[in-house]
């Protein structure tokens, strides 16, 4: 819901990308090319999510990957047994992993970060938790989402 | 990472404002002073460490730029000295690829860049600001040559799929207008006695005039077709030589146009202190850097070392290591100091006995999203066909930039072009794909700023910082908030252990911030050292 609102927020920066869309005008063409995010970002569901944010770093299949450090494997990570735990991550971030709720500082940037609503963090949680050979019981609400500290 | 600092060093820059507004210019120079704007980066020329505590050791975690400064001065003061790097080269995010390179990104995927000799992109910096002394001194010292790198040109473009049709506009014809309009606008308040509060009348002449000259406003002050505007903003036909030789004048872009276009947000780019003339590129490539580098250190390098854990005790430090071409392999090093240049991203995974305060420092600070693209093409149908020698065109597109070589004008073969610089919900996206996808998409966009593109188009390269197995991102997101909190205990010693790179630096993502926090750190270092005399 607010990834548009995340651009007009990007004022600060003097790129010309930032303006543009602050200037009003939504990226059609961009959506016509077949990107993804900021255009259709605000009505995506937690495969589309996925696909499109997550697995840039956690690989398609939740594979994870391992370099000099490592992105974890979400497929069979038990930690997804917590479907709080991973909201809470999604919502605030965890190390080098970025915050998906919105962010107060998110003027500060001169580029536009991606934030999800409730409902999506629910979608994208249970998406993870119900794929990559994953079978974990118990979806999140949007509700019990809005209820998590951040 | 060029653009990395526009939004880091926003603040500093409003704050100076607000001064200025307010106190007036000799409390501005003053307050610029003293934040080290008006003298720099804080460079204070090379180092005069000499006498280290004899038989005293020092072992540095990554061969980038920070480790390598770190390196090169504490051998000259007489440390013994061993790096640890993870790649097989050395120069971390200073690195250029070149025909014949082969990258693996994390997940597997192989690129092998196909470009003619001497034909290259940097994936990461890529322009050297005349003020970063630091940077620059080191590529003097090692023998770098250094050619100059175009960030405004006059003649590039701004586009926006919005606006004009989707037709890109030159950056002089914006620039011109925007100006001349502004100018025309201020000369008509001024002439309607609208400034008579602020400006005295005497001084109103003297707007009026300037005015005039800084906007190419007609001698009614107006912004019209004309002579003087055509001579900022460009012609139909330029003038010429002989029977033909009479030029063409353009008529300007309307104001209302103009303004809702939004492409005037891209006219001051150039104006931001990082990228005014002159800037610097090494001939050959930025990597060019590093490769000087690591020949000077030689066998003070270990690559193909993997750190694995960090530990120090009260009389010096350990790091076991995999070699990664005998995965599973553990070796360790020891020494009485630890320079730890590795990226946040990645020492945050790495078990090491700190105390919280720098604990919380390194888990704090994830890594900006980024992506750049290498694009080859058969020609350098930028400069035959559209005189773009050099410089970037920006455009709304999620390619945001595309970027011409400031090198090779005129040449006859192939050409490489920046093809974009994708950042933050879009370098996410583009991270998500392979990377023949994100060269395709590139392709795509750029074909609607270079209608040559889909013909002209050879080969390309596409690298996404967060796959990169060697800094997981392309560099620390600080922010206010967390610089409050954290920044001082990141670059604060722990025991034995002091940390260095573009993230413990005032300067993110610029090689300048590299350089500047490995001095401040080995000079902290040196200190400590002749203070402590020789570790048992």
């Amino acid at each position: 819901m607010n990834a548009v609102n995340t651009w007009r927020r990007v004022l600060i920066g003097a790129s010309v990308l930032a303006l543009l869309v602050a200037a009003g005008s939504a990226p059609v063409l961009a959506q016509q090319l077949g990107s993804f995010c900021v255009p259709a970002l605000k009505s995506a569901d937690g495969a589309q999510i996925y696909a499109h944010i997550c697995q840039g770093c956690h690989m398609p299949g939740g594979k994870g990957a391992v370099g000099a450090g490592h992105y974890p494997a979400l497929a069979g990570d038990r930690a997804l047994s917590s479907a709080s735990f991973v909201a809470l991550t999604v919502l605030n971030g965890r190390r080098n992993m970025p915050r998906f709720a919105r962010r107060a500082d998110a003027g500060e940037f001169y580029f536009a970060l991606p934030v999800l609503s409730d409902a999506q963090v629910a979608a994208v949680t249970n998406y993870v938790r119900t794929h990559f050979g994953n079978h974990y019981r118990g979806k999140i609400t949007a509700a019990e989402v809005k209820a998590l500290p951040r | 990472m060029g653009e990395g600092t526009i939004g880091m060093s926003m603040s500093r820059r409003q704050l100076l404002r607000m001064i200025g507004m307010t106190a007036g210019g000799a409390a501005m120079y003053q307050a610029m002073s003293s934040l080290g704007f008006a003298a720099g980066s804080g460079y204070a020329g090379p180092p005069r460490l000499s006498g280290a505590p004899k038989g005293s050791s020092v072992l540095i975690l990554g061969a980038g730029i920070a480790g390598m400064v770190a390196a090169y001065e504490l051998r000259k003061a007489g440390y013994k000295v061993k790096v640890l790097e993870y790649n097989a080269r050395a120069g971390g995010r200073n690195w250029s690829l070149r025909g014949g390179d082969r990258y693996t990104e994390l997940g597997g995927a192989t690129q092998e860049c196909r470009f003619d000799p001497g034909l290259y992109i940097n994936p990461g910096p890529w322009r050297l600001p005349y003020h970063h002394q630091g940077i620059l001194g080191y590529c003097k010292l090692l023998g770098v040559q250094l050619e100059s790198f175009v960030q405004v040109n006059y003649n590039a473009w701004l586009h926006s799929s919005q606006a004009f049709g989707g037709k890109p506009q030159r950056f002089r014809a914006i620039r011109a207008d925007y100006h001349g309009h502004v100018a025309e606008l201020l000369a008509k308040a001024t002439q309607a006695s609208k400034l008579d509060a602020h400006v005295t009348r005497e001084d109103q002449e003297k707007l009026l005039a300037s005015l005039r000259e800084w906007g190419a406003l007609d001698k009614n002050y107006a912004y019209v077709k004309g002579d003087s505007s055509s001579s900022r903003r460009g012609y139909d036909k330029d003038p010429g030589g002989g029977l033909a030789a009479r030029p063409v004048l353009s008529e300007p872009l309307r104001l209302s146009d103009l303004l809702g276009s939004g492409l005037w947000g891209a006219l001051a780019l150039g104006d931001l202190y990082e990228f005014q003339t002159t800037l610097f590129q090494p001939v050959g490539g930025m990597g060019v850097i590093g490769q000087a580098f690591a020949r000077e250190l030689g066998a003070l390098i270990r690559y193909n070392a993997k750190v694995v854990d960090i530990h120090q005790d009260e009389h010096g430090v350990r790091a076991t290591f995999e070699d990664t071409t005998a995965p599973g392999s553990r070796q360790s090093v020891r020494a009485d100091w630890c320079v730890c240049t590795i990226p946040l991203s990645i020492l945050g995974q790495i078990p090491m006995n700190v105390g919280a305060p720098m604990a919380a420092a390194i888990a704090a600070v994830p890594y900006a999203p980024a992506v750049k693209l290498g694009l080859q093409f058969k020609r350098r149908f930028w400069e035959q066909d559209e005189q773009i020698y050099g410089g970037i065109s920006y455009t709304d597109l999620p390619i945001s930039t595309i970027g011409y070589p400031s090198t090779g004008y005129h040449g006859s073969g192939k050409g490489v072009l920046l093809g974009g610089y994708v950042w933050g919900v879009d370098a996410m996206e583009f991270t998500a794909m392979t990377p023949q996808q994100r060269v395709a998409r590139a392709v795509e966009y750029g074909s609607r700023i270079h209608p040559q593109y889909p013909a002209e188009f050879d080969n390309g390269v596409a690298v996404a910082w967060h796959r990169s197995p060697f800094s997981m991102g392309c560099f620390g997101m600080w922010t206010e908030a967390t610089r409050a909190q954290h920044y001082d205990n990141l670059c604060r010693f722990d025991g034995r252990i002091v940390l260095a790179g573009e993230h413990a630096s005032y300067l993110p993502a610029w090689q300048e911030g590299a350089v500047t926090s490995a001095l401040d750190a080995i000079g902290r270092l040196h200190q400590r050292a002749v203070a402590g005399g020789t570790p048992a």
